[in-house]
C-alpha cells in the first residue's frame, strides 16, 4: 500500500462548479437568472473508502454526481482520474465510463422494462468490449458479487418480476460488470423498502472493503451516511458547508445547518431534545451575497449577510463554512483525503 | 379537557406563535365528548381484496383497529403491506378492483348540532359519505402536487370545499376563512392567489393540511404526508401539525414506513406486514420492547445517530408478493426465529397480557418449550413493576 498512498485519489474533483441559466417566469423577455447549482466543490474519492454527501433536495448533490460521471459538463473546475487530469469540456470517453460508474435512485426507472436482465447487463459489457461469448459469464459474475443467487434465474427475469431491492442490486451489478474503480451512488436506497435498505448499504460497504472500490454515497439521510461513510460532506445550496472524516460531523456538528439537519432527524431514543427553529420556513430563501444559509440561520450575524465565509478548521480533518469559527484557522486545501495517514493534519 | 394527551409532551415544542383565529366553533367538540363514547373509530374483522374470484389478492386481512378521540394512531408498514389500502377502504375511497370483502368500520359522527351518532362506513350510502367526508373525516395525501388541482388557484380550492359544505357562508367569509386556515399553517394570505406549481413542496403540503382542517374534522388521516419532504421541512410540518392538534383536538391516523418518526409522534402504533396486523402497542412499548421479530427487524433497520457504528443486519429477503403469500405466518421465510409451526399455521393476533398490547407470533403463544429470545422479551416500559424478572 505504501506506493499507493503516494498516488492521488482514484477520482479527485477540484473547485467543481455548475451554474444553470434560467429564465424567470413573468419577467421581461430575456430576463435571466443564474442558479448556482454546485459551487466550488472539491473532494477526493479514494480506493476502499466511502464518501457520504448529505443534503436536502436542491442542494446540488445529484448535479455533483452527474458532473463526476461526466453526464453534466461543469461550468468550471477540474477532474483528475487516477492522477490524469481530464479535459472537462471534452466529450466523455468510454475509458472514463469504464472507470467511473453511476447508480441511480430509482431502480424501476433505470432498467429497460421490455428487456430481460440479461439484455440490461450484457449490453454495457458488449459496449465496453467484452466478446459475445464472455459477456453472459461476466454478467453472472457481476450478479454474484451483489448476492443475487442463482444468477441464471435473475438474467432471465424482466424488471417487473423483481422487487425494488433486487432491481437496485441488479443496477449495482450493471455498474460493476465493467470493473470500474469508482462507484457513484445517487440515493441508492431512498426508493427501497425500509427492511431491504440495510442490505444494499452493507453490500456497498462490502464492495468498498473487499474490492477496494471508491464509493460516493449521496443521500438525504444523514443516519445512513454516518453508518456507511468514512468521511461525510454536508451540502447546502450547492456548497459544502461542513465536512469531516469519520463521524465527527454527526457527533459534534459545528455548522448551524448541520445542527438543524441532525436535530430534525427523528430520534426516538431522545424525544426530549431541543430542535432549533428557523423561525419562518424559508427553504426557498438562499442568500445571493454572504453566507447562503444566513436567511435561515439562528446564529446569523451582520457579517454573514455581506461576506461569504471560508472553510474554517474546527477539528482534525473537520472544516466548517461558518463565521462562528472565524477565530479558527482557515483551511488551505479544501478537499479532505480519507486516506491520509493518522496524525497527519489534513490542512498542512 | 379530555383532549390533552401525551403526544403533545413528546412532540417537539415550537415557540412559533400564530394568530389564534378560528371562526367556525359550530361544533364545540370538547364539551360534547366529555362523557360520551371516547372511541371515535372502531374497525373490526376488516378485509380488502384486489380483484374477484380466483385472481383475488388479499391486501388487508382481518384487521381490527380502534382509535380514541384526539389520539394519534400510527400505521407502520412497507410498501405493499396494505396500510394505505386499509385507510382508503375505511374511508370508502378505494376504487375498483379494490373490494371490501368483510368487516365493519364504525365511526362516531358528531353532527352540526353537537349530537352524536354511529355510522358503519362500510354500509353507508354515497350521500351519507359525502356529508361525513371532509367535515368529519379528512385525508392528507402523500403527493400534494397530484392532490391539488394544478389548474386552479389555491384560494379556489378552499372556495370549493366551503361552497359545498358551508352553504350559508358569503364569498367574503369564505375568503376570510381560507386566509385564517393558511395562517394556521404559517402561510401568508397572498398564497391564495398562487397556483400549486408556484409553491414549494413544503408549502403545498401545508396547504393540504389547511384544506383538511377547513371544516374542523374529528379525524384527520395522514397518508405519508412528509415522505417526499426534506427532514427539516418534515420536522417543521410535524411540529405545526401537533400544535394544531393540541388546539383543535382532532384524532389522527398517521401512515408511514418510517417507524422512527412514528415512535416519536404516535400514541399507539400498529405494524402491518403482508396485509395483516402483526403487532399493536403504545409507541414507547413498541420502541423499547418490541415483541414481533418483524418489528424488531424494522427498528434495527434504522442506523442510529449516536454511539458506536456496528454492523446492522436489517431483515433478510424481500417483502412478499401478496399473490403468492407464504403458508403459515407470512413473515416466516425472513424470520430468524422461525419454528416448524410457523410455516404451517398462521398465528392469531393475541393480547400478550401487558396493558392491552398484542402480537401475532407463535413465539408469544405461551406454549411450553418455546423459548422467547431475550431481545423479544425486554421489560415493558409501561409495565415495569409487573415483570421485574425480565430486565435483561
Amino acid at each position: 500500500m505504501s506506493d499507493e498512498t503516494m498516488s492521488s485519489a482514484q477520482l479527485a474533483a477540484r473547485h467543481l462548479t455548475r451554474h444553470f441559466t434560467v429564465r424567470t417566469p413573468g419577467q421581461l423577455r430575456n430576463a435571466k437568472r443564474i442558479v448556482r447549482a454546485v459551487d466550488d466543490v472539491s473532494l477526493d474519492l479514494d480506493a476502499g473508502k466511502v464518501v457520504g454527501v448529505v443534503g436536502e433536495s436542491g442542494s446540488g448533490k445529484s448535479v455533483l454526481a452527474r458532473m463526476l460521471a461526466r453526464i453534466i459538463t461543469p461550468t468550471s473546475g477540474e477532474l483528475v482520474l487516477q492522477g490524469t487530469p481530464i479535459a472537462i469540456k471534452s466529450k466523455r470517453t468510454l475509458d472514463y465510463t469504464a472507470q467511473v460508474q453511476l447508480v441511480l435512485q430509482d431502480p424501476f426507472a433505470s432498467m429497460n422494462p421490455v428487456h430481460r436482465m440479461s439484455h440490461n447487463l450484457i449490453r454495457p459489457l458488449r459496449i465496453h468490449g467484452a466478446s459475445k461469448a464472455d459477456a453472459p459469464q461476466l454478467a453472472e459474475a457481476a450478479l454474484r458479487r451483489v448476492s443475487l443467487e442463482p444468477p441464471g434465474r435473475f438474467l432471465e427475469s424482466y424488471p417487473h418480476e423483481l422487487s425494488g431491492g433486487q432491481l437496485q442490486r441488479v443496477s449495482i451489478a450493471r455498474a460493476l460488470c465493467v470493473e470500474p474503480k469508482v462507484l457513484l451512488a445517487d440515493e441508492p436506497i431512498s426508493m427501497l423498502d425500509v427492511s431491504v435498505r440495510l442490505g444494499v448499504l452493507n453490500l456497498l460497504r462490502g464492495l468498498c472493503d473487499n474490492d477496494q472500490l471508491a464509493i460516493l454515497y449521496i443521500t438525504h439521510d444523514i443516519a445512513s451516511a454516518r453508518y456507511i461513510a468514512d468521511s461525510i460532506i454536508v451540502m447546502y445550496a450547492g456548497q459544502v458547508v461542513e465536512q469531516s472524516r469519520g463521524t465527527a460531523l454527526v457527533d459534534e456538528p459545528t455548522h448551524p445547518y448541520t445542527q438543524l439537519l441532525i436535530a430534525s432527524v427523528p430520534d426516538p431514543s431522545d424525544p426530549t431534545r431541543d430542535v432549533p427553529t428557523t423561525g419562518e420556513h424559508a427553504q426557498t430563501q438562499v442568500a445571493d451575497v454572504g453566507c447562503r444559509f444566513s436567511p435561515r440561520c439562528p446564529h446569523v450575524m451582520d457579517r454573514c449577510r455581506v461576506e461569504e465565509p471560508p472553510q474554517f478548521i474546527v477539528g482534525e480533518s473537520h472544516t466548517s463554512k461558518c463565521w462562528l469559527y472565524a477565530d479558527h484557522q482557515t483551511a488551505v486545501e479544501v478537499a479532505l483525503s480519507t486516506r491520509r495517514k493518522e496524525g497527519e493534519s489534513a490542512t498542512t | 379537557m379530555t383532549t390533552e394527551s401525551m403526544g403533545i409532551d413528546r412532540d417537539v415544542t415550537t415557540d412559533v406563535v400564530r394568530t389564534p383565529t378560528i371562526a367556525t366553533a359550530t361544533k364545540s367538540r370538547a364539551m360534547v365528548n366529555g362523557a360520551a363514547d371516547e372511541r371515535i373509530l372502531d374497525v373490526r374483522n376488516f378485509s380488502v381484496d384486489y380483484g374477484w374470484g380466483e385472481s383475488a389478492v388479499r391486501a388487508v386481512d382481518n384487521v381490527d383497529l380502534h382509535l380514541e378521540r384526539s389520539k394519534v394512531l400510527g400505521i407502520a408498514g412497507e410498501s405493499g403491506s396494505g396500510k394505505s389500502t386499509l385507510v382508503y377502504a375505511i374511508t370508502r375511497l378505494l376504487r375498483a378492483p379494490g373490494v371490501i370483502t368483510g368487516g365493519e368500520a364504525r365511526f362516531n359522527v358528531v353532527n352540526e348540532d353537537g349530537t352524536e351518532r354511529i355510522v358503519d362506513l362500510v354500509n353507508a350510502s354515497e350521500q351519507e359519505l359525502r356529508m361525513i367526508r371532509w367535515s368529519n373525516i379528512s385525508i392528507v395525501l402523500q403527493s400534494a402536487l397530484s392532490a391539488l388541482n394544478p389548474v386552479i388557484r389555491v384560494g379556489a380550492q378552499f372556495e370549493q370545499v366551503l361552497k359545498s359544505h358551508r352553504r350559508e357562508m358569503s364569498k367574503h367569509e369564505r375568503r376570510r376563512r381560507a386566509a385564517e386556515l393558511l395562517a394556521l399553517v404559517g402561510l401568508s394570505e397572498d398564497r391564495l392567489d398562487r397556483y400549486p406549481h408556484e409553491l414549494s413542496g413544503g408549502q403545498r403540503q401545508r396547504i393540504m393540511i389547511a384544506l383538511a382542517l377547513t371544516l374542523d374534522p374529528e379525524l384527520v388521516i395522514m397518508d405519508e404526508p412528509t415522505t417526499a419532504l426534506d427532514v427539516v421541512t418534515q420536522r417543521e410540518i410535524i411540529s405545526e401539525l401537533f400544535e394544531l392538534r393540541s388546539r383543535f383536538g382532532f384524532a389522527m391516523i398517521f401512515i408511514t414506513h418510517d417507524l422512527s418518526l412514528l415512535t416519536e409522534l404516535a400514541d399507539e402504533i400498529v405494524v402491518m406486514y403482508a396485509g395483516a396486523l402483526v403487532e399493536r402497542a403504545t409507541s414507547r412499548e413498541l420502541y423499547e420492547a418490541p415483541r414481533h421479530p418483524y418489528t424488531l427487524g424494522l427498528l434495527n433497520s434504522f442506523p442510529p445517530m449516536h454511539g458506536e457504528r456496528n454492523l446492522l443486519s436489517g431483515i433478510p429477503g424481500s417483502p412478499p408478493d401478496l399473490a403468492h403469500l407464504p403458508t403459515g405466518c407470512s413473515f416466516h421465510p425472513r424470520c430468524p426465529y422461525a419454528m416448524a409451526r410457523c410455516s404451517n399455521e398462521t398465528p392469531p393476533l393475541v393480547d400478550v397480557g401487558e396493558s392491552g398490547r398484542s402480537v401475532a407470533c407463535w413465539l408469544h403463544s405461551g406454549d411450553a418449550g418455546v423459548v422467547v429470545p431475550v431481545e423479544l422479551r425486554r421489560a415493558n416500559p409501561d409495565a415495569m413493576i409487573a415483570e421485574p424478572g425480565e430486565v435483561s
